[in-house]
């Protein structure tokens, strides 16, 4: 993890943003300088901290679940013609629908719990995740199927020892768009109905014109989503041991 | 059929391998049939090269062999007089198709692996093979730590570990350098003996290096030269006068234009 | 957040942006008859007759339209009063110059045939609300007539979904309801409700509805005849209802609908007779009220953020 380029970055944004707020001269309860929002975030920050919790862990299981949702589907039509046919519909228009619109339906039905964010951030990840795993299931090297075919091997195995190793990397860079991207699920969801998390907690300081609050809130969801992604991105590196910087193609 | 791998040499010895006829083979687009009642017999237990420049159909006759492309394929393959089975061929191609997520011994076990007929007999044979070639020091090495000459010694290790009685090699060598190339063509003509093999390449080189008969392949509908039967016992030197004169009697062939 | 990010980027030193006649008016929400002055002033030629062009313009989100009059995007909004006090002492520079409905709306709304007859029946059940800042407020003072206490109820942020949660028992109440319009929407759903008023249990009276500009524009013209447009408005709407329904829905036939049509008639009594009259004591009693509250620090004096124009 490059903390210290990290670091230079986040110290760069935020004098960026006193800047700004220096030369436009812009309304406090628009745009808040940095100093209100690190002293904000000081006062409140166990109270921050418990609503973040609440948020992480409707991140976390989202991608927990979607992963395995989104990877199973994109198994499932390698395995099955016929499935695929069904699912990629259904797939496509996760898709298309904006989120916004299905976010009250989804409380309506789960509730205003963890259950309608999680179930949110599943949506929302649902498509990256198995596109890109069914894609790289789909692009296997025709000259190690063509090797495997003649060394006899049955199906399963050729989908368990080449199909899904090769297809790894391409289900890794889909689980970084969905690391990125459940965070927005999560948040959303607690806009249209909760009692906690930092989206919920946004919403709250923001009618009540407490904008440093909210942006204290902001930055501690940034904050989060960032560490997030480098984890799973360290991760995912490890995971996929053999690929190297450099690689292009298989040699 | 009794195959054995020489323990202390990792010599493969076939007692009984196939002759491979083809016969009446017709492939290709309507206007310009790359097959055309094409027929033609492997030597049973023997190196036959065929010998040919690129897109001449070489590669695509030995995917026919090998089972792999049978869509509009009209004819007659056998394995002594028997249709072909399988369990009979090995495969090898040009690139080593090495699994990069597989140590170097794990892909050497390639094929059992995915059969899931993998033991302990296996691993052993699949060491002392890897010690017998100088890869010993690397078997739990991933394939891209290791040069290219490395690894297309471990893919001819794992084609070896099938223990199959036919043996389809694609331009096996032709990526690797020259010297590299000459090390792993005495290694295979050393390590296999008495399975028939069918090795597709371009260099004629090659051809009288290793090979017991050799064939130009060349026009189109598919036509095969008479046979070359160069003297010696492979890995062959190329100093002897009768092989230069081959050479040169096989590059004229090659170059030669349909009158 | 796109708002946030336009303000930010088109951001100076607070200046109309229109030509003097020209007023660009935020509305509080999609239009629905709590606005029924304001069109009917704009379908009569109350403003033109002024020589005023109004356009109305809706938000995306009701706590915004405030903040763009503070930002000087736009010349009027609609607000709330209890927004507007909350506002006011945050630092935006508005100003309250007109009233549109001159009683509260809001209203803690339960099931007709449901287990609630009191509040003293909420103790432990489930409250739904939409945030704007200041139901917590209400609901601690409600809850306080009947010896009750926030800790006693269960909170949860439904956003616009109010009486579907109803419907669907997730909660036992709700509270940010407009009792013009939900009550008429339980109606028609089949489910009616029951409404406690707040002002009846508790809460000092204030202005549902309220014309916020910016500080620096009280002496512009402009506004002070957009508000004697309102006033013709409401003055046509009391002596010619039914007429006035007909305008309202001229050339916006989405608001021809059962909801509408008894919405109209229930907020028929609540607009402001006089839009431009301000009620000194009253808004000094519910600032003094909101700081008791702890909701604002300090309270400025009024002329600052309340005014009667032409003064």
């Amino acid at each position: 993890m490059p903390v210290p380029r990290l670091g230079i970055i986040c110290i760069g944004l935020i004098l960026i943003w006193q800047v700004v707020v220096w030369i436009t001269q812009v309304p406090p309860y628009i745009l808040p300088p940095p100093k209100s929002v690190v002293l904000a975030l000081m006062d409140h920050g166990p109270e921050l901290l418990g609503h973040a919790g609440i948020t992480l862990i409707e991140i976390l299981a989202g991608l927990t679940i979607g992963t395995i949702f989104g990877a199973g589907s994109a198994l499932l039509m390698m395995i099955s013609r016929g499935t695929k046919h069904w699912i990629m519909p259904v797939l496509v228009i996760s898709q298309a629908i904006p989120v916004f619109a299905l976010a009250p339906l989804l409380v309506l039905w789960l509730g205003y719990g963890l259950s309608s964010k999680i179930a949110m951030a599943v949506l929302i990840i649902f498509f990256p995740v198995t596109a890109a795993f069914y894609d790289g299931l789909r692009s296997t090297e025709p000259q190690w199927l063509e090797l495997a075919r003649v060394m006899d091997a049955p199906p399963h195995a050729v989908l368990r020892e080449i199909r899904i190793p090769a297809a790894l990397p391409a289900l890794a860079s889909g689980l970084r768009v969905a690391t990125a991207v459940a965070p927005i699920g999560a948040v959303v969801g607690e806009w249209v109905g909760s009692s906690a998390g930092l989206g919920f907690y946004m919403l709250h300081a923001n009618a009540r014109m407490q904008i440093d609050m909210m942006f204290a809130a902001l930055a501690l969801l940034s904050a989060m989503a960032l560490i997030l992604y480098f984890i799973a991105d360290a991760g995912l590196r490890r995971l996929i041991f053999w690929q190297t910087e450099q690689e292009g193609t298989v040699r | 059929m009794s195959l054995q791998i020489d323990k202390t040499t990792a010599q493969l010895t076939v007692s009984t391998a196939p002759e491979i006829s083809i016969e009446h083979l017709t492939f290709g687009h309507a206007d310009q049939l790359l097959f055309k009642d094409f027929s033609f017999t492997v030597a049973a237990g023997q190196w036959t090269c065929l010998l040919g420049p690129s897109g001449c159909g070489k590669s695509t006759l030995l995917r026919m062999i090998s089972g792999s492309l049978t869509q509009g394929v009209a004819g007659r393959i056998q394995f002594s007089g028997q249709p072909r089975m399988r369990g009979q061929a090995a495969w090898m191609a040009q690139k080593d198709l090495l699994l990069p997520w597989l140590s170097v011994l794990e892909n050497v076990l390639l094929g059992a692996r995915l059969r899931g007929t993998l033991c302990a007999g296996h691993r052993q044979r699949a060491l002392e093979l890897l010690e017998a070639v100088g890869l010993g020091d690397h078997t739990q090495a991933l394939p891209d730590s290791l040069s290219g000459g490395m690894r297309q010694r471990a893919a001819l290790l794992r084609t070896l570990m099938e223990e199959r009685p036919v043996i389809l090699m694609d331009e096996p060598f032709s990526a690797l350098d020259a010297l590299t190339r000459l090390k792993l063509q005495n290694l295979a003509a050393r390590l296999v003996k008495g399975a028939t093999v069918l090795l597709v390449t371009h260099d004629p080189w090659e051809a009288l290096r290793i090979g017991h008969r050799i064939y130009i392949m060349k026009e189109r509908p598919v036509r095969l030269s008479r046979v070359f039967l160069p003297p010696g016992t492979p890995p062959r030197s190329p100093d002897r006068e009768e092989i230069a004169s081959m050479y040169a009697q096989l590059l004229a062939q090659l170059v030669e234009k349909r009158n | 957040m796109t708002l946030l990010l336009w303000v930010v980027l088109t951001a100076g030193p607070t200046s109309s942006a229109t030509a003097s006649n020209e007023l660009n008016v935020m509305l509080d929400w999609f239009v629905n008859p709590d606005h029924a002055p304001l069109f009917v002033a704009l379908e009569k030629g109350f403003f033109t007759e002024r020589g005023l062009k109004v356009k109305f313009m809706t938000p995306s989100n009701p706590n915004d339209p405030p903040k763009l009059v503070a930002a000087g995007k736009v010349d009027l909004a609609v607000s709330y009063q209890h927004q507007h006090h909350l506002q006011v002492d945050k630092g935006l520079p508005l100003v309250r110059v007109a009233t549109l409905i001159a009683t509260p709306l809001n209203a803690l709304v339960v099931l007709a045939d449901g287990p609630i007859r009191s509040l003293a029946d909420l103790k432990g059940k489930t409250i739904g609300y939409s945030i704007g800042g200041f139901e917590s407020v209400l609901l601690k003072v409600m809850l306080g007539t009947q010896g009750l206490s926030l800790k006693d109820v269960k909170l949860v942020n439904i956003n616009f979904s109010l009486s579907p949660s109803l419907f669907t028992g997730q909660t036992q109440a709700v509270i940010g309801a407009f009792r013009n319009f939900e009550l008429n929407q339980m109606d028609i759903a089949g489910k009616p409700g029951r409404a406690f008023f707040v002002e009846e249990h508790g809460i000092p009276p204030y202005d549902e509805l309220i014309m916020v500009a910016h500080r620096n524009r009280v002496q512009d013209e402009a506004l002070k005849l957009f508000v004697e447009g309102i006033e013709a408005g409401v003055q046509f709407l009391v002596n010619h209802p039914e007429e006035s329904w007909q305008l309202f829905i001229r050339g916006r036939d989405s608001l021809d609908d059962e909801l509408n049509r008894r919405a109209w008639i229930d907020t028929l009594p609540r607009f402001a007779l006089r839009p431009g009259a301000l009620d000194h004591n009253r808004y000094m009693r519910f600032a003094r009220f909101l700081k008791n509250q702890g909701m604002i620090g300090r309270i400025p004096t009024l002329e600052s953020w309340a005014v009667e124009l032409g003064e």
